[in-house]
């Protein structure tokens, strides 16, 4: 579903992504963990095509197309869909024609036909009920004045109601107390099938207590140092990264 | 000044006025006096300190005709309300109904010429009020008595239309009586065929506790000259609220001076303008505070796009004396493209010390985080601009508290934005 090979990327001189490769096939959950300014949030936004960042060298194919040569929202149309490590707050757009635009721009690029209004507020009110969101806010603004939590649920809310193919989670923990996490994490999990593949990016394992992954890779220093399953997520809770760098150097 | 020293389109309107004259009405002396005011002031010289943002060189080279009384009714556009007059280059056509949407209405032959055609000094468009004075042909009194309360709106189109460029000085007095309360929605338009030119007068007083809502839409073509003068006097415990949308005209200037005379005065203005293809919009604002206790708003939103130039200037003065006063001025500006332009100019002069005054001014781009973020979720970047240009309108817009209105403003606004986003996009 999404093969990345050599990924360099660099924010105007400074060189973040060193060689990235990286394989996930539907169905699959691959967590990316690493130190803070490992690159994995640019890996995310490299990914799902914000500005400012310059590929240098290397590829990403997303199911067999060139994704790093479409538009965001072309991106997005086909499926690829980023939560934010910081939604961004926008009054005045409100979050039911934000989520109505966005679910009829992907329905409409798989060829299937808009949702009228009824419609709409049909499959928003379950997927809210999921998310545990108050009715009121779809006439709020888009994160306007959302707590921390409100804002990363928000995040899941919206992928819930896209039903992405490729889901980045980028630090979607960051900011969240206990009952927070479970309630994402469950928005998340109901969203795990065979069809769809989820990367999530993080800086803790405690995510991963909730959201299990196939495949745990550790991103160093804009390199993919090493990859395992759920057991190399609880060795670096307990060993931290440094011995991952080491061993790295040393082979 | 002597005739010879006039420039030629000072002498233009001079001539033409003399040639009007036995078909404006009113005493002659009290125009005679507005023309030679304004043949003495002339239009502004490029130095001159109100005008420095907004060039007349191409309204004065233009040679308008001023209008004769209109015989005929023209096709105007639908009515946002129940209750509406159509003022064809500003006079009535065929009889003028004695009361409609909450006024009492007067003309010329019925009300007192001292308050349709007073002379409105001071300022840079004291020369356009003294031409307007000179040649309106139908200046209009709206009056309510003591204590009306009226939840209705009389909605006044001002039409400009000619076989020729022409110039049009619509007039209209306002006098609200104390406690009175009413609503007024003037609406500029114009037929589109020639380049004309609309000098617009409001001359308008609230007694003790009077409101006022004044809903104002400019929505000219793209040819459109516009000059305005609008005159207001607050009394105490008097409210002005003005939602303005300024849409239209090639060329306009809208001068709004505001005095808050008694006690606890108020005024709201608001307003959005979009200066987009090659407009340009310039509003002044000038807001005396007179007396104690008396507030004043002003927030403006500006778009500018492609050619477009905005201007606003905004001036608070709070006087000697009028303590306990709070004055604001909000004016939020977005550039939707390079090449569009937007001065602003945000004032406050304060002589009082008990007194609460505040102003800010933004003029910037679109938020790129926000662009991103919407992109992200699937719309198009026409889509993601238009959006985010229209919550950024849509402040102050949630103001216009007549849905009709209000849908046309959205509408039109949504219209233009897919038209000039998706070219530019």
């Amino acid at each position: 579903m999404l093969s990345i090979r050599d990924l360099h990327a660099q924010i105007g001189v400074r060189k973040i992504l060193k060689g990235v490769n990286l394989e996930v096939k539907p169905g699959e959950v691959h967590a990316i963990m690493g130190p803070n300014g490992s690159g994995k949030s640019t890996l995310a936004s490299v990914l799902a095509g914000r500005a400012g960042y310059d590929v240098t060298k290397g590829t990403a194919h997303y199911l067999g197309d060139d994704l790093l040569a479409l538009e965001p929202e072309e991106r997005a149309r086909r499926g690829v869909f980023l939560a934010f490590q910081y939604p961004v707050e926008i009054p005045g757009v409100n979050n039911a024609y934000l989520l109505k635009a966005a679910l009829n721009a992907v329905r409409k690029r798989r060829g299937l036909p808009e949702l009228d209004a009824f419609e709409f507020l049909a499959l928003i009110k379950g997927k809210m009920k999921l998310m545990q969101m108050d009715e009121s806010f779809l006439s709020r603004g888009v994160n306007e004045g959302f707590s921390g939590g409100e804002k990363k649920r928000n995040e899941i809310l919206q992928m819930a109601v896209l039903e992405p193919r490729l889901a980045l989670l980028d630090e979607t923990d960051s900011g969240l107390d206990i009952d927070a996490l479970r309630v994402v994490a469950t928005g998340v999990n109901s969203l795990r099938s065979p069809e769809r593949a989820i990367v999530m990016v993080t800086h803790y394992q405690r995510l991963l207590d909730y959201i299990e992954p196939d495949f745990v890779h550790v991103l160093s220093d804009g390199r993919i140092l090493r990859t395992g399953d759920k057991s190399l997520a609880l060795e670096l809770e307990k060993r931290g990264y440094d011995w991952v760098k080491q061993e790295a150097s040393a082979a | 000044m002597s005739a010879t020293a006039l420039s030629p389109a000072t002498a233009h309107y001079r001539e033409a006025f003399e040639r009007l004259r036995p078909q404006l009405g009113g005493t002659a002396s009290r125009r005679v006096a507005a023309m030679e005011r304004f043949a003495e002031l002339g239009f502004p010289g490029a130095r001159e300190e109100a005008w420095k943002y907004t060039s007349l060189r191409r309204l004065e080279s233009r040679r308008f005709v001023p209008a004769a009384p209109a015989t005929t009714p023209v096709d105007v556009p639908a009515a946002f309300v129940a209750q509406r007059l159509a003022l064809v280059n500003g006079s009535p056509v065929g009889v003028v109904p004695a009361s409609l949407g909450g006024f009492a209405l007067g003309t010329l032959d019925t009300a007192p010429e001292d308050q349709l055609l007073r002379a409105l000094g001071g300022g840079g468009t004291e020369r356009f009020a003294a031409l307007n004075a000179a040649l309106s042909i139908g200046p209009l009194l709206l009056s309510t008595t003591a204590g009306q309360q009226s939840d209705d709106v009389l909605q006044l189109t001002l039409v400009t239309t000619g076989t020729g460029p022409t110039l049009a000085s619509p007039r209209i007095a306002v006098r609200m009586a104390a406690g009175s309360r009413a609503r007024l929605l003037i609406d500029h338009v114009d037929d589109g065929a020639h380049e004309h030119f609309t000098n617009a007068v409001l001359d308008i007083e609230l007694a003790a506790g009077a409101h006022l809502t004044l809903y104002r839409l400019q929505r000219q073509g793209e040819r459109a000259f516009h000059i305005e003068r609008m005159e207001v006097r607050v009394g105490e415990h008097a409210t002005f609220v003005m939602r303005d949308s300024q849409l239209g005209a090639a060329l306009a200037r809208l001068d709004t001076n505001v005095s808050l005379d008694g006690r606890a005065a108020a005024t709201e203005i608001t307003g959005v303008f979009l200066a987009d293809g090659s407009r340009h919009l310039d509003s002044h604002i000038h807001v005396g505070h007179r007396a104690i206790e008396t507030t004043s708003l002003q927030d403006y939103r500006g778009i500018a796009a492609n050619k477009g130039r905005g201007v606003y200037n905004g001036k608070a003065i709070v006087h000697e004396g009028a303590q306990k006063s709070n004055a604001r001025q909000v004016n939020r500006n977005l550039l939707l493209t390079s090449g569009a332009e937007i001065d602003t100019k945000p004032d406050l002069e304060i002589y009082a010390d008990d007194v609460q005054c505040s102003h800010g001014t933004t003029t910037g781009q679109l938020d790129p985080n926000a662009l991103f973020y919407l992109r992200s979720r699937g719309l198009s970047e026409p889509e993601a601009r238009s959006a985010l240009t229209r919550a950024f309108a849509g402040a102050v817009l949630a103001r216009v508290d007549e849905p009709a209105l209000a849908r046309h403003v959205h509408d039109e606004l949504d219209r233009r934005l897919v038209r000039l986003l998706e070219v530019t996009a």
